[in-house]
């Protein structure tokens, strides 16, 4: 004490450095980045049912885009990953609460840019109402009288919303699981999805001949993270524009969505 | 980190809440109805009956107890399409309810017949009244009567379970708490408050059916 | 990728294990919770009974989906972590406690009132009456609706599905999605369900005839 009060040691800047840590130390969060390298595991939270991001192989197994993409990930931090399944109703909680480090095929909004933040884009994706060449619906007009799935919550649910004209009938199902099974049974006429979705299950079921009928939003794919996370952030960023310049990026878009990646990606 | 819980934000809503409540109630009321003659009648099935009538009867009451109503339902609104029956979710709900109940409702009408005591057949047979009737003016009345708590009890757990239909984005009082959580991202008070409206609605149920039976039922021979 | 018709039925009774592990804790659970709120249930203190008559009605006159949702949106903000296994076992136990207490509490009352006063005389304590005279005789009447019981709570932990939670009904949903045949995978998993619980239901059934009329 006697040396922060000597004139060797003038007391203000003493205070205001002991100040200084004490606030850093206190507002900062544990770094993740340490963490996971500590823990060994990247715990990356999947949609379980959400072909060709990610979906169920015959073994149960996920398998997909966003895996390959996430085992790249994981590589880069030299950690191995652990998938954890979540719904779009759940993922952002278990994000801030931790039971997942990142999210994967997570779309940017105003409001989630509130709770989370977001790493460059690593994957396409566009939202767009999706139905059988038979249906003739051509944009948001021909919505009127029209069956259409959602998935309750999700960006789709509330770009579809916005612009849907009264008389449309929007089914909100809990997960892709039951507006996809309402889609294929003929329980509604038009689904709203992403393209990639619509394109696995025209590859399965060419009997129902579903096409692209309207755009209603791109939204490329971000990885989403908790805040204040600077370093974790930037680790992913930098592995994510390494895997856009090696080709390894565009190896995983020509496998799993049958085309190239954009080049605005 | 400190959570204030808001039930303001539910307000704007009471439209939607009051619309859900009378899908839930319609769907229930409909599934009662229907229940209760299909049940009568696979009851009467079940004790008059053949033996390959009452072996059907029985395994249909057997299976709907024995498998879940989430997955009748899912079986009713996603399976049926390939076989060409394509219902509606209001339609898939209303059936799978109906299915549902009657099965619990025949048991408890099954019940009910044999705790009529069979004297009571045997006088009205002396009397020369045709056996038919005897069921319909007789058994089945003091049957009905024996065991209206046991039904009411039935069509209560039928409300409650409805919530499930909420899965096939039927619009009931369910489908209405996660539209409006997913909106305002309040889970916790809008559970409590539909769970809140439920819980009145299955006691008042509970009390008006009570009361209705009573009075229909007054004046039975007990 | 092609699912047979045999990788169907495999990956649905491996699920199963789940569904069995589920019913099994919160069996357990509930009835653990069930014995304490059987002792306060019949216990001589009115307030304990309404308490109980109260956690009773709320369990009984709400749905089961309603109090899986309130656990797990609720339990967070209490500062717990809450995963879907988590929640569904906590709130099936919850609820499976409600309804054991009251089919137990069934079977104690008929247990005649002259045992309670018989042993009362000899000096015993309340749960001792409870431990060495009432229970045992309670206990051969509950055991016909208790396995009644359980078949129901086999079948509502289908809707632990709804939570995330991967057993039988969610992985059935998950595969109709991946191979496009809900007829045949909503067919197997009734078939499974109902594999699990008819041997619960025709051994209540049997019990409760040879025990005759309680």
């Amino acid at each position: 004490m006697k040396v922060l009060a000597s004139r060797r040691f003038p007391r203000l800047p003493g205070l205001l450095l002991a100040l200084a840590i004490l606030v850093a130390g206190g507002s900062a969060r544990a770094d993740e980045l340490d963490d996971i390298a500590k823990a060994g595991v990247l715990k990356v939270g999947i949609f379980e049912d959400f072909p060709p991001f990610s979906s169920a192989g015959p073994d149960m197994k996920s398998q997909g885009y966003d895996i390959d993409a996430a085992n790249l990930l994981a590589k880069a931090l030299n950690v191995k990953p652990e998938f954890v399944g979540v719904t779009g109703q759940n993922r952002i909680p278990f994000l801030t609460e931790h039971k997942v480090d990142i999210l994967l095929s997570v779309g940017k909004s105003a409001e989630r840019e509130k709770i989370i933040d977001f790493t460059d884009a690593y994957a396409p994706y566009y939202i767009a109402v999706m139905g059988p060449k038979s249906v003739a619906v051509s944009g948001p007009a021909d919505l009127k009288d029209k069956t259409i799935a959602v998935n309750r919550g999700t960006l789709e649910d509330t770009s579809v919303t916005d612009v849907a004209p009264p008389g449309a009938d929007i089914k909100r199902f809990s997960e892709y699981n039951g507006v996809i099974s309402a889609f294929l049974s003929g329980q509604v006429q038009l689904m709203v999805v992403g393209n990639d979705v619509g394109a696995t299950i025209l590859a399965k079921h060419p009997a129902i001949e579903p096409e692209q009928k309207f755009k209603l939003m791109n939204s490329p794919d971000h990885i989403g993270l908790n805040k204040n996370q600077p370093r974790l952030q930037q680790k992913l960023n930098e592995t994510i524009a390494l895997m856009k310049k090696d080709g390894s990026l565009n190896d995983i878009s020509k496998k799993w969505l049958l085309l190239p990646l954009p080049g605005d990606l | 980190m400190g959570y204030e819980l808001d039930f303001g934000a539910l307000l704007q809503y009471l439209s939607l809440f009051l619309e859900g409540t009378a899908v839930t109630l319609g769907l229930t009321a409909v599934a009662a109805v229907c229940g209760m003659m299909l049940a009568v009648g696979g009851a009467a099935a079940a004790s008059e009956g053949s033996a390959g009538i009452r072996a059907f009867v029985a395994g249909y009451v057997e299976l709907i107890r024995n498998t879940p109503f989430i997955v009748q339902m899912f079986f009713v609104f996603f399976g049926l399409p390939t076989l060409g029956l394509r219902l509606s979710a209001m339609e898939a709900a209303m059936l799978a309810m109906t299915i549902n109940l009657t099965a619990y409702a025949i048991e408890i009408v099954r019940a009910g017949i044999e705790a009529v005591p069979v004297g009571q057949r045997e006088a009205a047979l002396a009397f020369g009244l045709k056996p038919r009737l005897v069921f319909a003016l007789v058994v089945l009345p003091q049957a009905l009567g024996n065991v209206y708590p046991a039904l009411v009890s039935q069509v209560v757990i039928t409300m409650l379970e409805s919530a499930v239909v909420s899965q096939i984005a039927v619009v009931d009082l369910t489908h209405v708490a996660d539209f409006i959580q997913s909106r305002n991202f309040r889970a916790f008070e809008t559970y409590l408050a539909i769970t809140a409206v439920y819980l009145t609605l299955a006691v008042l149920m509970r009390r008006l059916l009570a009361r209705w039976g009573r009075r229909l039922l007054a004046g039975r021979a007990a | 990728m092609e699912f047979t018709l045999w990788d169907l039925i495999r990956n649905l009774l491996l699920a199963a294990r789940w569904t069995l592990l589920l019913s099994a804790i919160a069996f357990a659970g509930g009835g653990l919770g069930g014995l304490f709120l059987l002792v306060l249930r019949v216990s001589r203190s009115a307030s304990a009974r309404s308490a109980v008559k109260l956690y009773i009605e709320a369990f009984q006159g709400t749905p089961l989906l309603m109090q899986l949702f309130l656990v797990f949106f609720g339990l967070p903000l209490l500062g717990f972590d809450v995963s879907a296994w988590l929640a569904a076992t906590v709130a099936l136990s919850l609820y499976a406690s409600a309804y054991l207490v009251e089919i137990w509490r069934g079977c104690v009352d008929a247990v005649p009132r002259g045992q309670w006063d018989a042993s009362a005389s000899l000096g015993m304590h309340y749960l001792t009456q409870l431990r060495l005279v009432i229970l045992p005789q309670a206990l051969r009447m509950t055991v016909p609706p208790t396995v009644g019981f359980l078949v129901q709570l086999v079948k509502s932990t289908a809707l632990a599905s709804i939570i995330g939670y991967n057993e039988l009904t969610r992985t059935g949903q998950i595969m109709t999605n991946a191979t496009f045949r809900p007829f045949a995978i909503y067919a197997l998993v009734a078939l499974i369900y109902f594999a699990m619980c008819y041997p619960l239901t025709s051994y209540a059934r049997s019990l409760e005839r040879r025990l005759g009329s309680a």
